[in-house]
């Protein structure tokens, strides 16, 4: 029975950590520009199929780190337009109904697209390890899935080196912590909005590739990824990006621990669950500003 | 009369007193103005008052009812209304149905009991309901003619004197003023004192915070001083004005530079 | 003739115009969509009321909807109880758990209180799929039955197998529930909703009883949105967990939003107009071999947000106050 816990927590880790990367996007975006996107998880599905139609050209390992860069890019490029022809738009007459109206019609269009352009049939990203694996004595795990751990930690950890080493990274915080100010400042907002939703979707869409080796790529997958990158952001708080890390290892292990010992049919709910405890008890999240809710 | 008493009115925010240790009453009818430098409590005293959020400890007696710990509606509901600093008018309702909306008589029915009335045909926009009265009210502020404006589209003054209405027609005794000369003209703020004049005299009390002198000046009976959460002074507008302290307290220089 | 007797006139034709509609046009699928478009419109009203008057986000509308049909399907299935009780009861259950999520919307608001929504939506969604014992899982509980006959003296007896009768049961249902509605959105009750739309804090110091308004506001409605799920559920014979699901109430709302939140007239113009719209798409979508329904739901939605946020009846307003002007 141990060593199926420690077995469970470890898989609990690697999901953690792609939810973590996922949700670090959803609360960037909502830090800086008080954007709710219910369309998140849709960029984590273009990710996705970007993957898969790279590794057509380029299968094998070294296609799958570059399908990642190209998920990256390409959902940057996306969010980019998107930013610019739909949230901008609204940002000056902004109130809550029109910003998650425009993401839910976000959501739809996407979806469906996806739906219309890929087929509904799942694909799988092949393990360019052959699946390879690896027995830690307490665990095993397959080498792709610690690629993919080792992935979201980098990138995590790249991101944060950019948000507090390099100037816009630090536009971008001061922009999040205070419009006015930063505006003030002479930082150019137009800019940092446009640079933190495509790089917030684009970790989304990081996250995506990796969502989609660890279980399979289909048009509707990006609805999980966002209500959960939601239930993590909303644990972790609002525009805290630790939180979002945090809450998002903390998600990984509560579904995969809960998933075996009390029921799967109900994994999915965990989340939910969650997300209203949360807002019930502690509205501002774990690390969460208290102008939260 | 004594309508009104605070003792040992206190509120923190985490470490930060914005009220601390303020006790003063208010007798019916009276005006009283309410001034001290910025961040001297004033608003959060207000917001006190009017029930937005409960004090740290202390108590406040309105017409013999405890009432620091009650919420909003229900202070209002026992006849204190007040306007906001910043204007916070139904912006997509028409300027009528801002004072329509704080006309109906919430004492009597809670949110069933206007659900009930509504199903049953009464109530309802084809009623005279309380028409007469808002009108009067928009009259008496002198925004009869905007009566079918969106409250968005008023101009900043006109939008403070629609507060003015819409808490007026809450019927209350004791009305709290938060600002209501500030963003203002010269021009404009004679017609406002006229108004607060006209209030009072239909036997409102009214406690009033104001920065700009002219105003507090010549229609406060009688002048309450904060400074850094507390009350320093309290007197005339000629005590005040000569006080050391409140002058000093606004750095020696204001009060004096209205004038 | 006096502007009075005008409208009075419009009302009557328009009812005289519903009521010999399915006499007129005896197709049994058009019937059906009629009937299909009544249910949207009783289930678009009821969130109108919740988002557009009272301005409070529920993104898990759907659940109320597939409360009702559940509550009514299984006192008829498993304990035989008449539908028409059934309909009554379903509204109720789902006024109860209306109330329930109006409980999170009193500290809640904005995406806060909308993922809480969708966090009850789908809970339910995930129980309607996985309490077999009682909903019998995805395969949904079937055989329901229709309305009981009704017997008007041993000389007429109005029998509900058949598209007319339930057109015109359901007919009577959504013209009851819009004068409802139309009471509440234009009384007193309606302008407090408004009200705290607007500015809770402002609303508050004029004597709104903020939790008690969303409270209220949740419970109805909820309630006629477990009305519709009831009458469904005695119509289509079938319930399923997909009642429940976010992909019904994105149509809710994108048929709202599309004719127009917040006002009366709106939600019914969405409701008809998009029934019938993804009719003609299916048309399209036979001939095209894509499934571009949802797609073009996501444009309008887009676009009307962007472009037309009144939605239609926005739009005619405004072209009305624009003629009117130049006039």
């Amino acid at each position: 029975m141990e060593s199926l816990f420690v077995q469970q927590a470890v898989n609990g880790i690697i999901v953690g950590s792609v939810y973590s990367l996922i949700a670090i996007g959803l609360t960037m975006i909502f830090g800086v520009m008080r954007i709710s996107n219910f369309a998140h998880g849709d960029y984590s599905m273009l990710g996705a199929y970007a993957a898969v139609f790279v590794l057509g050209f380029f299968p094998g390992w070294l296609g799958w780190v570059g399908s990642i860069l190209a998920a990256a890019a390409g959902v940057g490029i996306i969010g980019l337009m998107s930013e610019r022809l739909l949230f901008r738009p609204l940002l000056d007459r902004w109130t809550d109904i029109d910003i998650i109206m425009v993401s839910v019609g976000l959501f739809l269009l996407l979806e469906n697209l996806a739906q219309l352009l890929f087929g509904a049939m799942p694909r799988m990203i092949t393990d360019p390890f052959r699946g390879a694996t690896l027995n830690l004595g307490l665990f095993s795990t397959s080498v792709l899935r610690l690629f993919c751990l080792c992935f979201s930690c980098v990138a995590i950890a790249l991101l944060q080196l950019f948000l507090s080493r390099t100037r816009l990274g630090i536009a971008i915080r001061a922009t999040s912590q205070n419009r006015f100010a930063a505006l003030l400042m002479g930082v150019d907002t137009a800019m940092v909005y446009a640079l933190t939703f495509s790089v917030g979707v684009a970790l989304a869409g990081i996250g995506g590739v990796l969502y989609g080796t660890l279980f399979a790529v289909f048009p509707t997958m990006g609805a999980m990824p966002t209500l959960k990158a939601f239930a993590v952001t909303i644990m972790g708080g609002m525009g805290s990006i630790r939180g979002a890390i945090f809450g998002g290892f903390i998600l990984g292990i509560a579904e995969t621990l809960g998933g075996n010992y009390i029921s799967m049919n109900y994994k999915n709910a965990i989340g939910f669950v969650i997300i209203i405890l949360v807002l019930l008890i502690r509205p501002s999240g774990l690390f969460g500003k208290k102008e939260g809710a | 009369m004594r309508l009104l008493r605070t003792t040992n009115l206190t509120r923190y925010f985490g470490g930060l007193c914005a009220v601390n240790d303020v006790n003063f009453e208010l007798a019916s009818g009276e005006i009283v103005g309410l001034i001290g430098p910025n961040g001297a409590g004033k608003t959060t005293l207000i917001n006190l008052l009017s029930g937005v959020f409960p004090p740290s400890s202390g108590s406040i007696i309105f017409r013999d009812h405890e009432i620091s710990r009650l919420k909003a509606h229900q202070i209002n509901s026992l006849g204190i209304a007040r306007t906001f600093q910043v204007v916070r008018v139904f912006k997509k309702l028409t300027v009528l149905d801002n004072v329509l909306a704080a006309a109906v008589d919430r004492r009597r029915l809670g949110p069933w009991g206007l659900v009930a009335r509504a199903i049953l045909g009464h109530g309802g926009a084809g009623e005279t309901w309380d028409h007469d009265e808002a009108d009067r009210l928009l009259e008496f502020v002198g925004l009869a003619s905007y009566r079918g404006e969106l409250a968005e589209n008023l101009p900043y003054a006109l939008s403070k004197r629609l507060e003015i209405a819409r808490a007026l027609a809450t019927k209350p005794t004791l009305l709290l003023l938060d600002e209501p000369s500030s963003g203002l003209n010269p021009s404009e703020l004679n017609g406002q004192i006229e108004i607060i004049r006209r209030i009072n005299g239909q036997g409102v009390t009214i406690l009033i915070i104001e920065h700009v002198m002219k105003v507090i000046m010549n229609i406060s009976q009688r002048i309450i001083v904060l400074h850094y959460g507390e009350k320093i002074a309290e007197g005339s507008p000629k005590e005040i004005y000569q006080d050391p302290q409140v002058v000093e307290a606004y750095l020696g220089g204001e009060a004096h530079a209205e004038h | 003739m006096s502007p009075r007797s005008y409208t009075r006139l419009k009302w009557a034709l328009g009812a005289a115009a519903l009521i010999a509609l399915p006499l007129v046009v005896r197709d049994r699928y058009f019937l059906h969509l009629l009937v299909t478009a009544g249910i949207f419109v009783l289930l678009a009203s009821s969130w109108n009321l919740l988002a557009g008057y009272a301005g409070q986000l529920n993104l898990g509308h759907a659940a109320f909807y597939g409360i009702g049909a559940y509550t009514s399907a299984i006192l008829a299935t498993k304990l035989g109880i008449t539908p028409w009780l059934g309909l009554f009861a379903g509204g109720i259950v789902a006024a109860l758990f209306g109330l329930m999520l109006g409980v999170p919307s009193l500290r809640l608001s904005g995406p806060y209180l909308a993922i809480t929504t969708i966090g009850f939506s789908e809970i339910l969604r995930l129980v309607a799929m996985n309490w077999v014992e009682l909903t019998r899982g995805s395969l949904g509980l079937y055989g329901i039955p229709s309305f009981t006959p009704i017997r008007l003296g041993s000389w007429l007896q109005i029998e509900f197998r058949a598209e007319i009768s339930s057109y015109y049961l359901l007919l009577v249902l959504v013209c009851m529930s819009l004068a409802i509605f139309q009471r509440l959105a234009t009384s007193e009750f309606g302008l407090s909703l408004q009200s705290i739309r607007e500015d809770e804090t402002g609303a508050a110091s004029i004597g709104v009883n903020i939790s008690g308004y969303k409270l209220a506001v949740f419970t109805i409605s909820a309630f006629f949105a477990g009305l519709a799920g009831a009458f469904f559920a005695h119509y289509q014979r079938l319930v399923s967990p997909d009642t429940l699901s976010l992909g019904e109430t994105f149509t809710i709302l994108t048929m709202t939003m599309l004719g127009g939140l917040g006002t009366l007239v709106g939600p019914v113009v969405g409701a008809v107009l998009l029934t019938f719209l993804s009719e003609g798409l299916r048309f399209v979508e036979d001939m095209v071999r894509l499934d571009v329904r949802m797609i073009i739901y996501g444009v309008l939605l887009i676009v009307t947000i962007l472009f037309m946020r009144g939605g239609i009846v926005g739009l005619w307003n405004s072209l009305r106050t624009e003629s009117r002007a130049e006039n």
